[in-house]
């Protein structure tokens, strides 16, 4: 446990500038986030709708609405909630509200990569929920050769009341890709892609690994269009599977 | 023994450094022989290791430059230009700066972007090594383009303008990235050991350089108390110039300041236009530091570092503007031209006079066109725009006689009876003039100069001229002119223009032929 706190705090999430195509949050459009939190006083919202496809059952959909604030240098907080619609189930679920916090501790400089952690809690809100749900991400972010970076995230997730057959704690990690399209002629869009593994929350079932891919463009001095699709490539021990996901998002920053 | 090797090495290379430039060496401060040392003082941040990225300030006007698009297209690609040519540097690649880079820089801004792009992004290398000089320029950018959103917002009145611009300053003061907004030593700031290295090895670059410095100075007297919608026609004018000429200039003598440029705005807001001189001046600096090969990796670290404390504000704290009793040619020498603080001391300056690069020496205390002193108060006056500079006039005929005398396009802009009414003239090629006031009219009775602000004016109605001149009869048999009849006079230069003929500071030789004046 420890040795996952301590991998927690030397990856853990993202960014500048919300609405900066370069900067990169989790959900927007992938997984990952960047060692940067958004700028002091900046405010932003983000909305992301996402489409996931199953094996087993039908299709959900999710429409997630976050707000941003750089309350300090490196520093922001924000408050999301992602209510979701089930089409085997046919009915909606308000879903979490989750509170997040993220602390950038440093830029890279030179060679030593830029680090940072953020953590989220889940209150539960939605239907059936019980007990909060924590996640603890650590992040880094390092330059690979000139505009390439990758990213790690390593996530450990617990809940404080977990379900009959569900796991207290999971782990995941998360290594993203970034580099700017169009250089040295447009400076607005990024290509975003990554590699995650994540423990499934069901006892007995093992990881699930998937890719992403997506892009995130600039379309105004305020404002990013996000698009990215995620597969889910192998499972272990009968952990559900995702075959597709696309996620659309715009984020606004004010 | 180490210490001595290192400091011998030191020692060589500054002198080596200082060698290397010694034909520049002209009237004002000798080029010094030592590299600064690194200040005891210097302020903690510059060594911490937070991104500290800054919002600007939340308002309403945010992002008004988009209301004039060649403009904001055109500011949006003087971001890239710095910033390549430091990725450059800083990865060993100086030998493309003229070719390469250069065409890339170029490419960029021939075909500016329509948002504004990271410069971080650009430069990521150099951001890894310089992510602390990368706050200063990113907050003084801010403060650039914020000013230029309030003064392109369409919804306030010149004086809630200028209130803002005042609240934006302090906003922007409050920072520990803030550049001071005293005037400093030009002069000084460029005599270090490697100064004017980038210019002399890498004129085009350069050359693109200060051309978008140009229009980063250019710009606020176009906009300043000018109505929203007569501020696009101007950037007609003033872009093609840039596209056209002023990117592309390699024989400046020194980066445009701001008071030459944007006079009137200079003199409101002296703090502003000598910040914005002192950012650009930390530019050069570090363009020198960067492309100077005899430094080693450190000591370009240490030197930029240097640099940037030089210009903060906190280096400044409890120093006034005008004073340098003690203190001339060094850091803290905050000299200005009397009649104009915002603007630092230049080489070769006597009081007013100083010598304007494509003019020649100019007193700043005096119309550019009659040489008499400017009158107190309001109206101001004039300026004029033509062949890249903008020069302050007494009257509306010194304008005019001054613009049709110089070849190209022109923009006048000047003070009428109306203190919210800026009048805005605009010549074609032919010298034919547009107004963006209809139905202007001009009271021109020629006589003696040193009155000629009482009796050539504009007036934004008949019966505002009418009022005046009941207020001064001895016009009373003066004819009211429409701008086309106003416009065919000209008087050419008056017998009280009196040139200055001093040789150029920057460049050995003699004097040129027209005696260093326009």
């Amino acid at each position: 446990m420890k040795g996952l706190f301590i991998g927690a705090g030397l990856v853990l999430s993202s960014l500048v500038p919300a609405s900066d195509h370069n900067n990169i949050e989790a959900g927007r459009p992938l997984r990952f986030d960047d060692a940067y939190s958004i700028a002091f006083r900046e405010r932003a919202f983000e909305f992301g709708l996402t489409l996931d496809t199953f094996r087993r059952r039908g299709p959900s959909y999710g429409n997630k609405t976050e707000f941003k604030y750089g309350f300090a240098k490196n520093q922001d907080i924000s408050v999301a909630i992602e209510p979701t619609y089930s089409s085997p189930e046919r009915r909606g679920d308000l879903g979490n509200v989750e509170i997040g916090y993220f602390n950038g501790l440093r830029r890279q400089i030179d060679d030593a990569p830029a680090l940072a952690y953020r953590v989220d809690v889940g209150l539960p809100t939605g239907r059936d929920a019980k007990g909060l749900d924590l996640r603890f991400r650590g992040i880094a972010t390092k330059a690979l050769g000139q505009y390439d970076k990758v990213h790690l995230n390593l996530d450990l997730n617990m809940n404080t009341s977990p379900g009959p057959g569900e796991h207290r704690h999971t782990v995941g990690a998360v290594l993203g890709y970034s580099t700017p399209l169009g250089y040295p002629r447009r400076f607005d869009q990024t290509l975003v892609a990554d590699f995650a593994v994540q423990q499934s929350k069901k006892q007995g079932e093992g990881y699930v690994g998937s890719v992403g891919l997506g892009l995130r463009r600039q379309v105004s001095p305020q404002a990013v269009f996000d698009i990215g699709v995620t597969s889910d490539l192998f499972s272990a021990k009968g952990a559900e599977r995702r075959p597709f996901r696309l996620a659309i998002g715009y984020s606004v920053s004010f | 023994m180490k210490a001595i090797i290192f400091f011998g090495l030191t020692a060589m290379t500054a002198i080596g450094l200082a060698q290397d430039h010694s034909g520049h060496q002209m009237a004002g401060m000798k080029k010094q022989t030592e590299l600064p040392a690194m200040p005891t003082d210097i302020p903690g941040w510059l060594n911490a290791p937070g991104a500290d990225h800054l919002f600007y300030k939340a308002a309403r006007y945010n992002w008004a430059i988009n209301r004039i698009p060649k403009f904001a297209k055109d500011m949006y690609a003087t971001g890239v230009g710095h910033a390549m040519a430091y990725e450059a540097l800083v990865r060993g690649e100086a030998s493309t700066l003229e070719t390469k880079t250069f065409d890339k820089i170029n490419w960029v801004l021939k075909h500016p972007p329509a948002m504004p792009v990271d410069e971080g992004a650009i430069s990521p290398t150099f951001l890894r090594k310089y992510g602390y000089l990368e706050k200063v320029f990113d907050w003084a950018h801010t403060l650039h383009f914020q000013t230029i959103d309030v003064f392109a917002h369409p919804g306030w009145t010149d004086e809630q303008k200028e209130k803002e611009i005042e609240r934006l300053w302090e906003f922007y003061e409050a920072q520990p990235y803030a550049i001071t907004g005293l005037p400093m030593n030009m002069d000084y700031l460029d005599s270090f050991p490697y100064s004017m290295k980038f210019r002399t090895d890498y004129p085009k670059v350069n050359g693109l350089f200060w051309g978008y410095h140009w229009l980063q100075t250019v710009n606020y007297d176009m906009l300043y108390r000018v109505p929203v919608k007569d501020q696009a026609s101007q950037y007609e004018v003033l872009g093609a110039r840039y596209h056209e000429t002023e990117l592309y200039k390699t024989d400046r003598d020194f980066m445009p300041m701001m008071a030459e440029m944007s006079p009137r705005f200079a003199k409101r807001f002296p703090q502003i236009a000598n910040a914005f001189d002192n950012l650009h001046m930390l530019h050069d600096n570090v363009n020198d530091i960067l492309a100077q090969p005899q430094l080693t990796e450190a000591q370009k670290q240490e030197q930029v570092k240097i640099a940037i404390y030089r210009v903060l504000a906190t280096t400044h704290k409890g120093e006034t503007p005008g004073d340098s009793e003690g203190k001339e040619n060094t850091l803290h020498d905050h000299r200005h031209p009397p009649s104009m603080p915002g603007m630092g001391w230049m080489k070769g300056s006597e009081d007013d006079i100083m010598w304007m690069s494509g003019m020649g020496w100019m007193d700043m205390s005096a119309c550019s066109h009659c040489s008499i002193p400017m009158p107190e108060g309001n109206p101001w006056g004039a300026t004029v725009s033509a062949e890249g500079w903008t020069m302050m006039v007494r009257c509306l005929m010194c304008a005019r006689d001054m613009a049709g005398e110089t070849p190209g396009r022109a923009i006048i802009r000047a003070a009428t009876n109306d203190p919210n009414r800026l009048l805005v003239l605009i010549s074609d090629e032919e010298g034919n003039w547009t107004s963006n006031i209809e139905g202007i009219v001009f009271l021109e009775k020629f006589g003696e100069h040193p009155e000629c602000s009482g009796w050539s004016r504009a007036f934004t109605t008949l019966a505002a001229l009418e009022k005046y001149v009941a207020d001064n009869p001895e016009y009373k048999d003066t004819k009211p002119l429409t701008l086309a009849e106003w416009a065919a006079l000209n008087h050419a230069t008056p017998d009280t223009y009196r040139k200055i003929d001093k040789p150029n500071p920057y460049k050995p030789g003699p004097p040129p032929s027209n005696g260093g004046g326009r």
